[in-house]
């Protein structure tokens, strides 16, 4: 026994000793049930329910919703989609129809069978927009879901929707008991879920702590922490102190710039991923100059990427060779970015800029033209990028998109495929008023087709035409961070998400 | 007493109804679109038109502003999607941890401040003073986050003497206490010393003092009293910077309080939520008011017939 041990022994009473000594507690308390896992939550977990809210916080409620329920499918820590109900899926040639089969004997928590009905239930759920109004781009492509046999459901699609399996394997796509569904109702399920995960409900405080014990009828592999408690630490300091001091095993969201503090500390391991949102400028091309194509390319060439990611990031960043991050499945590498002032001197020149392009040499001898900019305050930003082109009120503005469910189709469609209106606000995330008829044909045929190669190849012919149509200037890819103190099989998936579904202590 | 406490207490409901009018106003007038932070990020116009007319939002405002009232009188704080209902439970439940951390930095601040503020004033210019003065310039110079993470990084990580963060037994109060009242401790500690070096150069000292009572006496029996009356001001109007600092420290110690729950709320942009702290916040600081005007009272006689 150290001495930290014996002080807080003495002087802390019980309660003290448990937050500090986990592991302790968790003997003392069950015994051969085995360890608890505690986690350090940069995001607090507020609901539980993958309806109405899509539980609140991301990545926070996501996590634990990954603990608590099992989904028809499931993503690997690659995001490979492999399948977790479901004993077999599949797709229909003509992509409007799918065919689930589910595994058999499978139990909810509360002992309620995971049985056709029960996902019948749950998909109507989710496609109704009433009970579900989040995630809509991911489950209004279905029409209706049907139980054919006790362990069969055959989904009905509106349009072909080839990222259907990524949306059942969305952390959104969680199973909910239909029995608790009933019980509980709509607005106290959040706080009482019942799923068929490998952990179930032990306590709740919303905010503050949730407590999840091993499910030991768990169908699967056996859940490898008798208890996972997450606890709320928004500070990143404070989650450093809490992982060093061993009141918790695992950290997520480690400011690059704090790693070092870690890897000096021989019991800290430090994992990290690259993820799948990229850092950019969207650029307004309703406006001059910006219309013109040699000034976008002006512009990406006078960013210092490289600086960026080494100076700022520390190294746990990347510049993107593409529109879509490296792992995003239907990635292709077009070419990477070239920092380059001289070039973008002379394109801006040749485009008739040339008070820019003196500008674009001055301006610290790095990166830009005469930037004005305006800090808006969180609540308002989405609102002021997504407006109609006449009540833009920005040339260039920050942004990246996190594609949740890993396709890298979601991820152009939502940001490059053309508005339907163009003189109203953006319908997903083309704020930037991106229009380019080839692409908006190749996402269409990537859509319906099949046939996974050609879906790849289209994809590829997209990010080369965006990319060379320049409609961001492009900066980052970051790195997700977490760190534990001795916890095995912590994954850190590339969508911001730290897994502790398989880890132990 | 009774009536100027009734007189006092009369005015709260009138300067709540301000206050909750105010920040109807300005929760109305933040910029962003209460609807589209509901339907999330990946919402298309026509939902976030949806869930504008479910949530009311769609109405005139003064109609909105009746509803607000009329809610707020059946403890109604409004619909919070975080909460999918009123967060009224979900704040009240959080009021006791930073109710417990308030009180423990008064009562630190009460316990240290004032004895070092008299010890200061007793020993002008000497050795204890010139200590306890420069303690206090230091205390008032530390921001409480920088001064809670240098207590996190030495007592927790190195040392290994107290829990780093959450509130799990009477060793997690110790820090964030020292953190939310440091600065409180040197007001009140400079405050002191001021008045009572002003008091001991009164008239009655001297009487007192030439009337055989030793200097100590003189100190606690008479001075100290007079001396409180300001201490006691600085106290109950810095109560109110608490209740603003427990928000910062309750964020670095991730203190399960109302303070965390703000930033929460903030953090999810959940307006109802958010307006409803507020206005706990500053019944909170009117409360405090109250108290100490009581107090005054209480401590100088010759106010009641004021």
């Amino acid at each position: 026994m150290n001495r930290r041990e014996v002080l807080t022994l003495l002087g802390g009473g019980a309660a003290a000793t448990a937050i500090m000594r986990p592991d302790i507690r968790a003997l003392a308390q069950s015994g051969a049930a085995g360890s608890t896992l505690t986690y350090g939550q940069s995001t607090a977990i507020l609901t539980l329910d993958p309806a109405h809210g899509a539980f609140t916080t991301y990545p926070g409620g996501y996590e634990a919703a990954l603990c608590l329920y099992d989904r028809i499918l499931d993503f690997d820590a690659d995001m490979q989609i492999k399948p977790e109900l479901a004993e077999s899926f599949a797709m229909a040639d003509d992509l409007m129809s799918a065919t689930i089969k589910l595994r058999s004997g499978l139990k909810f928590h509360d002992g309620t069978p995971v049985d056709a009905a029960a996902i019948k239930a749950n998909i109507e759920r989710m496609i109704d927009k009433e009970r579900n109004p989040t995630n809509r781009p991911l489950w209004d492509p279905i029409e209706s879901a049907e139980a054919t046999d006790d362990l069969t459901v055959v989904l009905k699609l509106k349009q072909p929707f080839s990222q259907l399996p990524n949306s059942l394997a969305h952390g959104s796509g969680a199973i909910v008991s239909p029995a608790a569904m009933e019980k509980f109702g709509d607005d106290k399920i959040a706080t009482n879920p019942v799923g068929a995960g490998p952990y179930r409900l032990a306590s709740f405080s919303p905010g503050q702590e949730l407590v999840l014990e091993a499910f030991e009828d768990y169908w699967g592999e056996k859940p490898k922490a008798g208890k996972i408690v997450f606890k709320a630490i928004t500070e990143a300091a404070t989650r450093i102190s809490a992982l060093k001091t061993g009141a918790v095993n695992v950290i997520d969201q480690v400011p690059p710039a704090l790693v070092s503090q870690l890897k000096g500390d021989a019991n800290i391991e430090v994992i990290s991923k690259p993820g799948l949102r990229p850092i950019g400028c969207i650029i307004n091309m309703s406006r001059e100059p910006l219309k013109d194509p040699k000034v976008r390319k002006a512009l990406n060439l006078a960013i210092p990427v490289k600086t960026i990611a080494e100076k700022v990031f520390f190294g746990y960043a990347q510049a993107p060779d593409s529109p879509l991050a490296f792992n995003t499945v239907g990635y292709s590498s077009v070419s990477p970015l070239v920092y380059d002032v001289e070039q973008a001197k002379s394109l801006l020149a040749e485009a008739g800029y040339v008070a820019v392009s003196e500008i674009v040499a001055n301006a610290l001898g790095q990166a830009g033209v005469k930037v004005e900019i305006t800090k808006i305050e969180g609540g308002s930003y989405w609102d002021t990028l997504r407006q109609a082109p006449a009540d833009l009120k920005w040339d260039i503005a920050m942004f990246g998109f996190n594609p949740s469910n890993a396709s890298g189709l979601y991820h152009l469609s939502s940001l490059f495929k053309s508005n339907p209106d163009e003189a109203s606000k953006p319908a997903v995330w083309n704020a930037g008023r991106y229009k380019n008829d080839e692409v908006d044909a190749l996402l269409q045929e990537a859509d319906s087709t099949a046939d996974a190669a050609k879906q790849m190849e289209a994809l590829a012919k997209v990010q080369e035409i965006v990319w060379n149509d320049n409609p961001y200037i492009w900066l980052q890819i970051n790195e997700n961070i977490a760190a534990t103190n001795g916890a095995k099989g912590v994954e850190v998936w590339p969508i911001v998400f730290t897994v502790v579904r398989r880890a132990s202590v | 007493m009774l009536r100027f406490f009734a007189y006092r207490l009369a005015l709260i409901p009138l300067v709540a109804f301000g206050v909750i009018t105010i920040l109807f106003v300005i929760f109305k007038s933040v910029p962003g679109d209460e609807a589209a932070i509901v339907a999330g990020s990946a919402a298309t116009q026509a939902e976030i038109e949806h869930i504008r007319v479910q949530l009311g939002l769609d109405k005139p405002l003064i109609e909105q502003y009746g509803r607000h009232l009329v809610g707020l009188l059946q403890g109604d704080f409004g619909y919070s999607p975080t909460f999918r209902g009123n967060p009224l439970p979900r704040i009240l439940e959080r009021v006791p941890a930073t109710l417990l951390l308030m009180l423990s930095s008064i009562l630190v601040t009460i316990i240290i401040g004032i004895p070092a503020g008299v010890t200061a004033a007793a020993y002008q210019n000497r050795w204890p003073d010139i200590a306890i003065s420069s303690a206090v310039v230091a205390l008032l110079a530390i921001p409480n986050f920088w001064l809670g993470m240098i207590l996190i990084a030495v007592l927790s990580v190195q040392m290994g003497l107290l829990p780093s963060f959450g509130l799990a037994g009477p060793l997690s109060l110790v820090m964030p206490t020292i953190a939310l009242s440091a600065r409180l401790i040197a007001l009140v500690a400079r405050m002191t010393r001021g008045v009572v070096i002003e008091e001991m150069r009164k008239d009655y000292v001297r009487t007192a003092r030439a009337k055989g009572l030793s200097r100590r006496v003189s100190l606690t029996r008479h001075v100290l009293r007079n001396a409180m009356i300001p201490t006691v001001t600085v106290i109950g109007l810095q109560a109110g910077y608490l209740l603003g600092g427990s928000v910062v420290v309750e964020r670095l110690f991730a203190w399960p309080g109302i303070g965390d729950l703000l930033l929460a709320g903030i953090n999810v942009r959940d307006y109802t939520l958010v307006q409803g702290i507020t206005l706990l916040f500053v019944t909170g600081f009117l409360l405090i008011n109250l108290a100490v005007e009581v107090l005054y009272v209480q401590i100088n006689p010759r106010l009641r017939h004021g």
